[in-house]
């Protein structure tokens, strides 16, 4: 059995599909958690282009999270079962990635009159996060977010689920795969803007329940440090 | 062989990594570029993409949206992905920096104002893009040496995916003035018998 560390922030973000893989695979790794306060430290130099999250397997090194996150599962036997639904796999994960693209819209105001006041940042994710961070956001950016974009790209999502098999089992294949983990772990983050983000989207809520309800993610969801992002 | 269909707009942009790999693989496939001006975009092809976005690739009849799904998928099938998982994860790792590049030449590629853009893009070159190709100049370094491949010891998609950026950036050496490794990694990999064939004949386009 491989050494594994990961590295990144005291936080879900970007590592938290690694941490749920390592979780479903019941794989031991060393996750360290980086406060924001002491970044960069002395993981930075080591870091291949500078950022966090960083995967060492035997001290070896990898960076990107989802370059991380496909490695992981391919290595724990869960990224599809042959090279075309890998691909439909990291076509689904990299959807969120757009996702997360429009998310960022209304944190990236530059207008300094509709600046986002916060308590902590978020490095790497562009903007700053608080209690009360919807409301210093531009309210109609974050309505266009919450009303227009993410409704289509998860209308997208909905459809792919459902031309696989009537969608009430997994999002590529018939088994579970990162990209079901991906569906799952995007909830956390989308909260951060509207409470119940796939609300209107029957197939997607019922896999994040399923997803949510396999032994070993309900229990790392338990047992998981509390952080706001 | 399978049937492939590369559906795009009239550019490189999103799909010009799939058509490299093609390329270089020596692998037949129909480049389809629609022009939107005509009509051919939304057209039929929309309603045929997965997330309604463009590039998707077409294997059988089947569909893949994503150009980095897609072009993964081709660099697996024609073996340009890495020889080892390793390899293939550290593949994937500079593809996904140069995406970080792409995104952020994008931010003021389509500015439409021109003072900004002309501000946006001056940092961009000053600053962002000096720091990831410093990075990258490292990396390639740390493969014996940098006169290599960024992975292993041969061509992977990771290569053809920096002389790509090369093309991103204008086409020309200047932006890599500092980066002696890759710039001469860019060149070798141009100088590929099939990407300079491919190079010589394709299209002029003005992204």
């Amino acid at each position: 059995m491989p050494t594994y560390k990961l590295i990144y922030f005291n936080a879900r973000g970007y590592g938290e599909l690694a941490r749920l893989l390592f979780a479903v695979a019941g794989v031991p790794y060393e996750d360290i958690r980086v406060e924001r306060a002491s970044w960069p430290n002395e993981y930075k130099a080591i870091c291949p282009f500078g950022q966090m999250p960083l995967l060492e397997v035997d001290g070896k090194i990898l960076a990107q999270s989802s370059a991380i996150a496909r490695y992981l599962a391919m290595e724990f036997g869960m990224a599809g079962k042959d090279n075309w639904e890998q691909a439909r796999i990291d076509m689904v994960v990299d959807s969120f990635g757009d996702i997360l693209q429009d998310m960022r819209v209304p944190y990236l105001e530059t207008d300094p009159e509709k600046k986002v006041q916060g308590a902590d940042g978020f490095p790497g994710w562009g903007w700053r996060s608080g209690s009360d961070h919807r409301i210093t956001l531009q309210e109609a950016l974050v309505k266009q977010f919450v009303g227009e974009s993410l409704p289509k790209r998860l209308g997208y999502l909905e459809n792919i689920l459902k031309e696989n098999g009537g969608g009430q089992g997994f999002i590529v294949g018939d088994s579970l795969t990162w990209a079901d983990l991906g569906v799952a772990n995007s909830v956390d983050y989308l909260k951060l803007m509207c409470p119940n983000p796939f609300e209107n989207f029957p197939l997607l809520a019922g896999l994040v329940q399923r997803v949510r309800e396999i032994p070993q993610v309900a229990a790392w969801i338990a047992k998981r440090p509390e952080t706001a992002t | 062989m399978p049937n492939y269909q590369l559906v795009y707009f009239n550019g490189r942009g999103r799909a010009e990594l799939c058509r490299l790999i093609f390329h270089t693989a020596g692998v037949p496939f129909e480049d389809i570029r629609l022009d939107h001006t005509k009509g051919e975009w939304p057209g039929e092809w929309k309603a045929k993409c997965p997330f309604g976005q463009l590039p998707i690739l077409v294997v059988d009849g089947k569909v893949l949206a994503q150009s980095r799904a897609a072009a993964r998928y081709l660099a697996r099938e024609f073996n340009l992905a890495g020889k080892t998982s390793w390899d293939q994860a550290r593949a994937d790792m500079f593809i996904d920096e140069f995406d970080d590049i792409g995104t952020e030449v994008v931010k003021f590629a389509f500015e439409k104002d021109e003072a900004k853009k002309a501000e946006l893009s001056a940092k961009f070159y000053a600053d962002t893009l000096p720091r990831h190709l410093g990075y990258l100049e490292n990396l390639l370094k740390e493969n014996n040496g940098g006169d290599g491949y960024f992975v292993g010891d041969s061509l992977t998609w990771a290569g053809l995916g920096i002389a790509n950026v090369y093309d991103l950036l204008g086409g020309t050496d200047a932006p890599f003035a500092k980066f002696p490794l890759l710039l001469a990694l860019a060149k070798r990999v141009r100088e590929n018998p099939k990407v300079a064939e491919y190079l010589k004949t394709r299209a002029q386009t003005s992204f």
